[in-house]
């Protein structure tokens, strides 16, 4: 436990001292969907990068092409002209499971709707990335997802199915989960969207804090109050960044 | 095998425990479903294994002759055993033994002749019984002089009891009492209850008690492939070659004329082609239930993987590789399979031991074992196991490489081409159409391959079931038809007689009362002689009844015979002579073709006029009583046929009896007399089996199909559970919701019923090619509208179920809902 720990620390160190360097580089983006009623670009021209540390929102009206964009990032995605590269790794070399792989080690997602697995417990929803990514030793899994789980306030839930908890708390089980291998990067989808004023301000709070601790944070959001919490706002207008605004 | 960093882990193992817990009435509806298609099918290879053992198994325990050769005269049993003793020194010959037969009625209780006559096997005394023998299962062979052992299967038929005495009527017209000393079981012959004949037999010591000198006429011989070869040859031509050099060399050794060759299917029992329909029946069966398993596993599984899809994409965007969640849903499937096989097994099992006894009985066999061959298990468990993992391997491949971004877009809708477009926009543009009624049609298409694994299966079902009906329809229509066109109630059949005219024969029976009319025919045995042959080869079985062809001489002026529906040529005219008309069992021989048949031992020559097809006249062949004189000689009907005056069946049995009674005191001998309504019942139990096949199997499927379709509603609500949120939400009501979801599982039913119209039809027609028993094509009206009924009844029933789930859903429950 106490070597994890060190660990841990070895590794929030590094990413304070990359915190200078590019963690995300887009180059000349372009995605199109073949629709029925003919090709629909949702992103155009988009470059962009994002340093190590970084807290960024990404803002813009429905369609504007913001959840395309974290879909890029995330490996979820593949664009259809230009280069993605995220923690060093060009994305667009790897398979859907070097992708799916290189996800559960890099990238923590949070999604508007939780997404949590309904039939295992919290507890286990945490834990499952880690069986994925096997970083951490198996012994060492459920004490990791439980102070994970008390990090974002629901330790006392743990056992219970995500059925059973209130949306704010399924929301924060979530972001446990995208926490479980450390990821240096976390990425959320409208992670507010679905929450009432009160949790999402704690849950804003706690992207803050994480982002604190030195790992890159990337919110698409409609919210407003966002920038109280972010040090660069990118704004898309139909796919392209109208403004990208630095604190 | 799969990497180790892709290896199942023990929460992917929770989650799966926990799935099955959470769709566990799915689960145990997809294990019921799929363990009945594998019970069905594992019951019926079961019993084509031990049918299709036990029946050539028992034919070939009695040693079956090769070939009857049947002389014209019968000799003295010692001089017959002679000859078959010298018979047996001839190469190539491996056994010979004499015997010979008669057909009797019996005395019914009360007095009259009963209806089913008695078909005695004599042999002499000290025949050794290495040939054509049976099993004593009471009493001991030989039995003593007026005594008789008698077929196990005739005791209910003929209302027979070991120990009594039965009368029958001897050749001379002599009522003759035969002593019951025992009980035989004969699994060569056809059972009594599908003939409507008994048999027994009785020591040549008896036949002075009859009437009959202690002679015989038969010769039975087994032949060899080869000289020096102990096994009875399998190869008909080798037999057939073999048996007319033998009666070139007995008709020169011994002057014997000879009357006839017999030499049945080698190997083959006599209802053979009866078990191989069966068989075929059973085998269709089985395949069918195999197939059905699979559309079945394939459209469970695969409507229970996509509803796990937004979970896949979650794991996946959370970093679970493919080979993960393959195995995750193979290791599901698996356990399906398992479970289902293990369910399965000892029922199916069961079933077979069950089942195959019927089948057998019916066929009038008994069964030495009821375990199925060793490797038709592996089979089942091979199947149980490998055929819902095989089906639904594409849909595992293709759930399991679902990407997250198709994952996170996944709304349960298939994407649509302009074609559904307009035919959409073609069906919202209809007036008063209700909107739920729209909806649930429009549904029915967002899952097309499940849709088509719906339909399918309830079409295969539809089909089966009205095919099965429609065969049983059609052969009733042609029993019907047959009835309609024999005209005639009661069949008098009599000795050959020379002193009483055919004119005071039809006048004394004209007389009594309840007869409306009478004509004299005459019925003999023939055989159709090879050109440049003079013995005539028939396949006719040692009963007499199997594989023979009869010839029907049709009186002149007959108002009792309507020409049977010709296939090609023209019907007879009245006093032609040299022509005859062929049924349709008779096989290459055409219109305008000229045949040799064997009438009375004797080749006569004849040119066929028409072919007809076959119907209840009585005989393959018809000739007018001129052409009959003309080639025989004899002008002596032996057949009476009377109209009565009511067509039920108590007057036909007192007319029967009545006309019996004057043509005896008249000195006539009666071989029988009996009501026409005998033969429809021996045809009617030979169909018997066949119809219960066919609708067992359609029974089972449909309970399949069923299943099938609540299944797959259940999956078509879960995978929409945000949807009917989506509609709660704006207000529609539950029982809207259960409406729409009733609806599309009657729509589904609908469009199977059309579907399943043209499997039905095609597997009708193959049906009535491939029975036994001729049938007139049909599609029976009555099986559509009770499948139509049943379907579509059972549709709404099966949707219950899930309608009422996805009605009861809340707003915050379906929008929640992963």
């Amino acid at each position: 436990m106490n070597a994890y720990r060190s660990l841990q620390e070895e590794t929030m160190l590094q990413h304070r001292q990359q915190r200078s360097k590019t963690i995300i580089d887009l180059h000349q983006i372009v995605k199109t969907y073949e629709t029925p009623s003919g090709p629909f670009t949702a992103l155009q021209d988009i470059n962009l990068r994002i340093q190590a540390g970084a807290f960024v929102a990404v803002v813009g009206k429905s369609g504007s092409g913001k959840t395309t964009l974290l879909n890029l990032l995330a490996g979820i995605d593949r664009p259809t002209s230009g280069a993605v590269t995220v923690a060093g790794t060009q994305l667009h070399s790897l398979s859907e499971s070097q992708l799916a792989e290189w996800r559960g080690r890099t990238i923590g997602l949070v999604f508007q709707f939780f997404q949590l697995l309904p039939t295992l417990t919290v507890a286990e929803n945490v834990m499952l990335p880690m069986d994925f990514a096997e970083i951490i030793p198996a012994a060492e899994r459920r004490s990791k997802a439980l102070e994970l789980l008390e990090r974002v306030g629901i330790r006392d839930q743990a056992g219970k199915l995500p059925a059973a908890l209130s949306g704010g708390e399924q929301q924060r089980a979530a972001i446990a989960r995208a926490l479980a291998n450390d990821p240096p990067i976390l990425m959320a989808d409208e992670p507010t969207g679905n929450l009432d004023e009160a949790t999402r301000m704690s849950v804003l709070e706690l992207f803050a804090k994480l982002n604190a601790d030195g790992r890159t944070v990337i919110v698409v959001t409609h919210e407003r109050d966002i920038s109280r919490y972010t040090d660069r706002q990118v704004t898309l207008v139909d796919g392209r960044v109208a403004d990208d605004a630095q604190r | 095998m799969l990497k180790g960093d892709a290896a199942m882990t023990p929460l992917l193992f929770i989650k799966l425990l926990r799935d099955l817990r959470t769709i566990w009435d799915r689960i145990v509806l997809m294990i019921l479903a799929l363990s009945i298609t594998l019970l069905m099918f594992s019951g019926v290879l079961y019993t084509w294994g031990i049918t299709g053992r036990e029946m050539p198994r028992a034919y070939l325990s009695t040693n079956p002759a090769s070939a009857t050769i049947l002389l014209e005269r019968r000799l003295n049993a010692d001089e017959m055993a002679a000859i078959a003793a010298e018979v047996s020194k001839q190469p190539g010959i491996i056994d010979a033994t004499s015997r010979t037969q008669f057909t009797f009625q019996v005395q019914q209780e009360g007095g009259g002749w009963g209806p089913n006559p008695l078909q005695i096997f004599v042999a002499a005394p000290d025949d050794p019984m290495r040939i054509e023998s049976f099993t004593v299962e009471q009493g001991s062979w030989p039995p003593a002089p007026g005594e008789i052992l008698i077929d196990r299967s005739s005791f209910d038929l003929l209302n027979l009891e070991v120990g009594e005495v039965v009368v029958v009527q001897a050749p001379n017209g002599a009522t003759v009492p035969l002593r019951i000393s025992g009980v035989v079981y004969i699994p060569s012959l056809a059972p009594s209850f599908q003939q409507q004949q008994g048999h027994g037999f009785i020591s040549a010591a008896s036949l002075p008690l009859l009437g009959e000198p202690v002679a015989l006429d038969a010769l039975k011989i087994q032949v060899a492939d080869q000289p020096g070869l102990t096994v009875p040859s399998r190869n008909r031509a080798v037999i057939t070659a073999a048996a007319l050099d033998l009666a070139g060399w007995l008709q020169q050794t011994y002057g014997v004329t000879i009357l006839e060759i017999q030499v049945p299917t080698p190997y083959a029992h006599p209802h053979q082609a009866q078990a191989d329909s069966l068989l075929l029946g059973l085998l269709a069966f089985g395949l069918a239930g195999l197939l059905l398993s699979a559309i079945l596993v394939a459209t469970l599984l695969n409507g229970l993987f996509t509803q796990q899809i937004p979970q896949i994409g979650m794991m996946k965007a959370i970093g679970a590789r493919s080979g993960r969640i393959m195995q995750l849903y193979l290791l599901m499937t698996l356990v399906i399979a398992v479970a289902s096989t293990a369910l399965a097994i000892v029922p199916g099992i069961f079933i077979s031991r069950v089942f195959a006894p019927i089948i057998l009985t019916l066929l009038g066999v008994d069964a030495e074992s009821l375990t199925a061959p060793w490797w038709m298990y592996v089979v089942v468990v091979a199947s149980g196991i490998g055929v819902p993992l095989l089906f639904s391997l594409a849909s595992l491949v293709k759930t399991s490489r679902t990407t997250v971004r198709e994952a996170l877009d996944y709304r349960g809708v298939d994407r649509r081409g302009d074609i559904s477009t307009r035919f959409d926009a073609g069906l919202g543009r209809l007036r008063g159409l209700d909107r739920t009624v729209l909806m649930a049609f429009r549904n029915i298409f967002r899952r097309r391959a499940r849709l088509l694994l719906s339909v399918g299966l309830l079409a295969s079902a539809g089909a089966v079931f009205i095919a099965g009906m429609s065969t049983q329809a059609g052969f009733q229509a042609s029993l019907d038809r047959d009835k309609e066109l024999r005209r005639w109630d009661v069949d008098v059949r009599l000795a050959n007689i020379d002193e009483v005219s055919a004119d005071a024969m039809t006048n004394l029976v004209a007389d009594l009362p309840g007869v409306a009319r009478v004509e004299a025919w005459s019925s003999v045995q023939t055989s159709v002689i090879p050109p440049g042959q003079q013995i005539s080869v028939t396949r006719t079985y040692p009963d007499q009844g199997h594989g023979s062809i009869a010839v029907t001489v049709v009186p002149p002026d007959s108002s009792l015979v309507d020409p049977p529906p010709l296939l090609e040529g023209r019907w007879l005219i009245s006093n032609e002579t040299g022509a005859v008309v062929l049924t349709e069992g008779l096989p290459d021989i055409r219109s305008g073709d000229t045949i040799q048949l064997s009438l009375g031992g004797r080749p006569t020559n004849w040119l066929v006029v028409g072919i007809a097809e076959s119907v209840g006249h009585g005989g393959g062949i018809f000739i007018t009583q001129d052409g009959f004189e003309q080639a025989t000689g004899v002008s002596q009907p032996n057949l009476l046929r009377i109209v009565t005056d009511d067509h039920d069946e108590e007057t036909r049995t007192a007319v029967a009896q009545a006309a019996e009674r004057t043509l005896s005191d008249a000195g006539i001998v009666v071989r029988s007399a009996a009501s026409v309504s005998r033969s429809a019942a021996a045809g009617a139990s030979h169909m018997l089996p066949l119809i219960l096949v066919f609708l067992g199997l359609s029974i089972t499927i449909s309970v399949v199909g069923f299943a099938g379709l609540a299944s797959t509603m259940s999956t078509n609500v879960l995978e929409r559970t945000r949807e009917f949120g989506v509609m709660s939400a704006i207000g529609a009501p539950a029982s809207t919701v259960r409406r729409l979801v009733v609806l599309e599982g009657i729509f589904i039913a609908v469009v199977s019923c059309v579907i399943a119209a043209i499997p039905a039809l095609l597997l009708t027609a193959i049906m009535n090619d491939y029975l036994p028993m001729p049938g007139l094509f049909q599609i029976s009206i009555p099986a559509v509208v009770i499948w139509v009924v049943v379907v579509v009844l059972g549709a709404a029933l099966a949707t219950l179920a899930p309608a009422s789930q996805a009605s009861r859903l809340t707003v915050r429950e379906a929008l929640a809902y992963l």
